[in-house]
């Protein structure tokens, strides 16, 4: 029996025989140690290999960066109708209960770029100067105003704990196509951590070996990689290779065959040993590289970690997320944004240009965005100065990447920002979409937990066909 | 047509059997094609049917359906039906008139047949005569009669019993989650006497351990952690809570008490101080406290995970499918979750913004008499310092308030004294509002969408709640919880105590009992346990001592081919299982190989070494001092839990992540634990301590130390092959040149890292 076959057997085989399609719940149990999974498994031909999820912590302000609004220009500075205030809830309520809030065009300049006519703000310049090789999202909509379950939200696509993260689901339902890394890999930048936590990488419901695993770009990138000190890499070999010759020999006793699951398991960390440490030396990287991204060896940045997710994606990790924090600009919207969009734009380029001209573009997506907007209405906490608020009717990502239209606009908003003026772009059209990518049939992805088959889309998502090439 | 009914309307008396023509004749077409699509017993759109008159009166999410009709039907209103289209002016007519004159139905359409009473699991268990076998000398106790009965059936033969170390090694580990150690070990295999094991198994659910092991599974169903969630994630004290756990099991306390003072030990009379303790249970969920929320959102959060949590860990049932619609498989309506609900949403918690410290109230001060005293005097005082803000406040108009110097002194004035709180233990607790909050059908699940108001109810599928005269309590429901009529509890209880003895539960599917549930692999033997459980007082060790002295669970693990073949999951059990222990213990274990482990009971939790960087991914950076001493060395369950980022070495192998209730942990096999197990600073500290009594306390020989270091680890003696293959590793380590400490510290990391090391066997 070999490995794989006796993961199927595990005690959660009937979750996997039961709705996943032939094959996928197969595919899922090759995700645990990373070794290559078949096409067969998935629903129809993929699109894409790997996801590259930029998560934009604490929000960012799309109406200064990437949904262009001259009418709400016009209005800058008027007290916003109640007419579209009527009904609606946001977060820090009471501020707005005071005084009606003013509307507060933004101070950016926009101009379109590339052939394609892409607008976009100064803020970004790198992005822009990629218009042609990227799709703007707009008038996306969330259902919670809150970070912490707006995230879970974005990730999970519950505003409830216990849910399994996209990440999770995604190695659950294909497997990853690395032999010595996790499938799912999280990476994270920024004055502090995202709101949330790991239960925004969770695997919820799913097997723990499909939550998402964290690494850091300076010292261990994984916990526990380094032998303890005194033990040498012959010591540490040695040790192993008597662990498994014990374990065979077990396994001979017993007839269980989880031993040889155990057996792999570890031939696998020995590996990680290895390929871990060379992952995160950029040495070999040339120099124009590091500049492109702006990436400096040795030092925890978002640069770092664009420049690192491409590594992880080049040894075949099939889901990396990357959170940068921190772009809750309630108080100000100037310069607090001037420098989280400068350490933002130019890495972010650099990777869709890198894995453009590495052939990974292809077959891979890039996603950047956080887990809601900000209003089109000013928010005022200290005198003279304005920042924006909360926004969940309608908000901006960028994706780029195989089986994506590039250049493009897709969605609009109305007039003001407010609300969509087109169709309403949910998070779960956005998941459905990146499972679609992936070859994943978002409705076909199931996992039985307390009597109900849970998917990642939940009861909703539609294909944003107009983003699909 | 309408003349008829016009003569109809004239209520006469002894006329039933016109009113039961004009309504076959008249309303039951139009309720047919126009209604019953959506509003069936079958198909409660909205929580309601329209087929019987008791389920028109109870009505759905919007109230009571009588008065409803008319003008739905007529569209004056917001409510426009059927949806779409509009019925004729005649059949609005025959509509009226029907309900105005109360209804009239056929006797067969009085009552209503909601589907899935007749369900197995909600028949009381009555007890199962124990079946007759071949092979009776076999059995020990009646479990193990209808074990072989399904055996016999099956061709197949049950296994040898396994060997008095892997025994005495597996009762450990089940029982209190502890290998025994070399002299344990000794002192069993030379008690000849024939009740050896039966007086080891007591001595094991003697012992305080027994609490621990069996309490930390009761805390993956309560879903407690250290630290109160969602994005602040603050550390939370409840371990008060635990600890009431860990004794109340350690003494017994009968399950049906066990149950009643967690749901509601704040009801009983004159509550004693750990009756209050008790009902951290449902204060374990987590909370949102951050910037910018609407706090009535996030408490009915955690008042609808408590309804879920009760039905999950008693009921069995998935009572949260119904939050925001009937439930689509079982007989558990939308209206009923919010029934449930309202027993459950009248705790004096925060609704809206509040101090900061107050967050998690109510709490319950803990301490001695002068401490609580000191306690009570400052929080009196903090109140009078709140009720003259107050007072002041509402002497200034509106907006003056935020930059009023009178206020802006006072709030000072209050922080200051905040912080000058005595320090003092305290745990959370239920406290019921002196009235309760009102409860209502959440439309859609949104607690903004309110529906009809409802009183706290039991699902009409189950037994009545007893008659209480007033307002149902949650005490009446945790009454009803642990009623001897109430088939649920029982059944679901003893089958989550069997999954963990044989990895699965003789229902597979542990937290659904219901139409979807998976049918009982066993089921005279889970009613014969449910009953037995219940007839012996709901004593839990009565109830672990004979499953544990059973036949059944003495059986080797060993794979026996014949069986495998006709039954490939082991569902009849021709054998025990290898199952790879829980997180905690595989800390605990190499804690008892390694002899540091500290014994202590209870207490806050600690801080053993945490790998560098593994909590710099939450948002709020929390400190982690390593505890030193012997609490550096406490069992996994102490370990304190951030739910943001728990401690890798629990995560990994499973430990629930105390989000929501686990009823089942997962068995993961991954290369991350051979990480953490062959890395990891305190694993090997753990290595480097048993090498050291390996060296210290057998002969001074490497066979004698090597056999050692195997009882200590694995309680056995290594085989031949086994012994060799690791005085190899030694010489190999030897001629690299290592002193004696590190080259068994390398024999050492081998032993505790064997997948039987981590295996009950």
């Amino acid at each position: 029996m070999t490995l794989h076959d006796q993961l199927l057997l595990e005690r959660t085989r009937r979750h996997f025989f039961r709705d996943c399609g032939a094959g996928v719940g197969k595919m899922a149990l090759l995700s645990l140690l990373g070794e290559k999974a078949f096409a067969a498994g998935r629903h129809h031909a993929a699109r894409i290999d790997h996801v590259i999820y930029l998560f934009m912590a604490g929000a960012p302000s799309h109406l200064d960066l990437l949904d262009y609004k001259p009418e709400l220009q016009k209005w800058d500075g008027k007290p916003t109708p109640e007419s579209i205030l009527k009904g609606k809830r946001f977060a820090f309520m009471d501020s707005f209960t005071k005084e009606t809030p003013k509307l507060l065009g933004t101070r950016r300049k926009f101009e379109r770029h590339g052939r394609s006519g892409l607008w976009v703000s100064e803020l970004f310049p790198h992005l822009g100067s990629i218009a042609d090789d990227i799709a703007i999202v707009n008038s996306v909509s969330t259902e919670n105003f809150n970070h912490g379950p707006a995230k879970l939200f974005s990730n999970t696509g519950s505003v409830r704990t216990g849910r399994p993260s996209i990440g999770s689901w995604v190695t659950y339902g294909i497997g990853s196509e690395s032999k010595d890394l996790p499938g799912f890999v999280v990476l994270q930048s920024g004055n502090r951590g995202p709101r949330g936590g790991a239960a925004l990488w969770g695997s919820g419901f799913l097997p723990t070996a499909y939550q998402g695993i964290p690494f850091r770009s300076v010292g261990d990138p994984i916990l526990d990689l380094s032998n303890p000190k005194s033990i040498t890499a012959d010591d540490q070999r040695q040790t192993l290779d008597a662990i498994q010759d014990l374990n065979r020999l077990r396994h001979e006793t017993t007839g269980d065959e989880e031993i040889r699951t155990r057996i792999s398991a570890y031939e696998m960390a020995f590996r990680m040993q290895t390929s871990g440490p060379e992952l995160i030396d950029f040495a070999k990287e040339p120099r124009e590289t590091l500049d492109m991204y702006g990436a400096e060896p040795g030092k925890a940045s978002y640069a770092n970690n664009c420049l690192l997710a491409r590594r992880l994606v080049e040894r075949g990790v099939r889901f990396v997320e990357l959170y940068h924090a921190d772009w809750d600009h309630h108080d100000d919207i100037s310069k607090p944004l001037d420098t989280v969009c400068r350490e933002v734009d130019q890495p972010t380029a650099a990777l869709i240009k890198d894995l453009k001209q590495r052939g990974l573009l292809d077959r891979t997506l890039v996603l950047w965005g956080g887990e809601f907007g900000r209003t089109p209405m000013g928010e005022v906490r200290e005198k003279g100065k304005v920042g924006r608020n909360h926004h969940i009717d309608s908000y901006s990502l960028i994706m780029a990447g195989g089986g994506l239209q590039r250049g493009v606009t897709v969605g609009a908003s109305d007039e003001l920002g407010f609300s969509p003026a087109e169709e309403k772009i949910e998070v779960h059209d956005v998941h459905a979409t990146i499972l679609h990518l992936l070859g994943v049939d978002h409705m076909k992805l199931t996992f039985r937990f307390q009597g109900r088959d849970f998917r990642l889309t939940d009861i909703s998502g539609r294909l944003l066909m107009k983003l699909l090439a | 047509m309408l003349r008829g009914a016009l003569l109809w309307v004239v209520p006469l008396i002894g006329l039933a059997q016109q009113d039961v023509f004009f309504f076959e004749k008249n309303v039951a077409p139009i309720l047919r094609v126009n209604c019953h699509v959506c509003h069936s017993e079958k198909n409660l759109t909205s929580g309601l049917s329209l087929e019987t008159k008791e389920s028109i009166l109870r009505g759905g999410n919007r109230g009571p359906a009588a008065g409803l009709i008319p003008g739905a039907v007529k569209q004056t209103g917001p409510l426009k039906m059927p949806p779409g289209r509009k019925l004729s002016d005649e059949q609005i007519a025959i509509l009226e008139q029907w309900v105005n004159a109360g209804m009239p139905m056929p006797a067969a359409l009085i009552k209503s047949k909601r589907p899935g009473a007749d369900h197995w699991a909600f028949q009381p268990p009555k007890r199962p005569n124990a079946p007759s076998v071949r092979n009776a000398a076999w059995a020990k106790n009646p479990i193990d009669l209808f074990i072989l009965q399904r055996l016999e059936k099956a061709g197949l033969n049950p296994s040898p019993e396994a060997d008095k170390a892997t025994l005495l090694r597996r009762a450990g580990l089940d029982v209190i989650g502890l290998p025994p150690t070399p002299a344990e070990l000794a002192e069993f295999l030379s008690d000849s006497r024939p009740d050896a094991y039966e007086r080891a198994v007591d001595r094991l659910l003697a012992s305080p351990q027994y609490g621990e092991r069996w309490g930390r599974l009761w805390l993956d169903l309560a879903r407690y952690a250290d630290s109160d969630g969602y994005t602040i994630d603050a550390p939370r004290e409840i371990w008060k809570y635990r600890d009431w756990v860990l004794d109340a099991i350690n003494k017994d306390l009968p399950f049906d008490q066990f149950v009643i003072e967690q749901m509601a030990g704040d009801l009983l009379p004159n509550p004693a101080i750990e009756q209050l303790t008790a009902t951290g249970f449902h204060r374990n969920t987590p909370s949102n406290y951050e910037g910018g929320i609407d706090f009535e959102q996030y408490r009915v959060e955690a008042v609808a995970d408590r309804v879920i949590t009760t039905g999950a860990v008693f009921l069995g049932l998935t009572l949260g499918c119904a939050r925001c619609h009937d439930h689509k498989y079982d007989p558990v309506t939308q209206r009923e979750f919010y029934q449930f609900f309202a027993f459950l949403n009248n705790v004096d918690e925060v609704d809206k913004e509040a101090h900061r410290k107050d967050f998690n109230k109510p709490f319950l001060p803990l301490g001695t008499a002068d401490e609580l005293k000191r306690y009570h005097a400052w929080e009196a005082q903090l109140q009078a310092l709140e009720n003259e803000l107050n007072q002041y406040k509402d002497s200034i108009p509106g907006m003056g308030q935020i930059q009023d110097p009178g206020v802006i002194e006072r709030d000072k004035h209050i922080d200051a004294h905040r912080r000058r709180m005595p320090k003092i233990t305290r745990t959370l607790i239920m406290r019921e509002l002196p009235e309760p909050r009102q409860s209502y059908i959440h439309l859609g699940g949104d607690f903004t969408r309110k529906g009809a108001v409802v009183v706290p109810g039991v699902p009409a599928a189950l037994p009545p709640l007893p008659g209480t005269g007033g307002r149902p309590t949650r005490l009446d429901l945790a009454r009803w919880l642990v009623d001897r009529g109430n088939p649920l509890t029982a059944r679901v209880t003893v089958n989550r105590l069997w999954q963990k003895y044989f990895g699965k539960g003789i229902v597979d599917t542990e937290n659904d009992f219901g139409i979807q549930g998976e049918k009982p692999s066993h089921p005279e033997l889970l009613d014969w346990l449910a009953v037995e459980f219940m007839e012996r007082g709901w004593s839990q060790k009565a109830l672990h001592r004979l499953i544990v002295t059973s036949a059944a669970y003495r059986q080797s693990s060993k794979l026996q081919p014949d069986a495998k073949a006709v039954d490939p999951e082991n569902r009849l059990l021709a054998r025990q299982s290898r199952l790879r222990l829980d997180a905690e213990l595989v800390r605990d274990a190499a804690l008892v190989a390694s002899g540091l482990i500290s014994l202590k009971v209870g207490g806050p939790s600690v801080y053993p070494p945490l790998p560098p960087g593994a909590n710099s991914v939450t948002q709020v950076k929390r400190e982690w001092n390593t505890s030193q001493g012997p609490d550096r060395y406490r069992r996994g369950l102490y370990t304190f839990f951030q739910r943001s980022a728990a401690h890798p070495a629990l995560i990994l192998f499973d430990a629930p992540d105390a989000t929501v209730t686990c009823t089942r942990r997962i068995r993961s096999n991954s290369p991350l634990q051979a990480l953490t197990l062959l890395n990891d600073e305190a694993y090997f500290e753990f290595a480097q301590a048993l090498a050291g009594k390996m060296l210290k306390e057998a002969a001074q020989n490497d066979p004698a130390r090597l056999g050692h270091g195997f009882l200590l680890a694995l309680s056995r003696p290594p085989t031949q092959r086994e012994q060799a293959r690791l005085l190899k590793l030694l010489s190999a380590q030897r001629d690299a040149g290592k002193d004696d400490k590190s080259a068994w510290t390398a024999l050492s990391r081998v032993l505790l890292n064997l997948d039987e090391f981590m295996t009950r066997e």
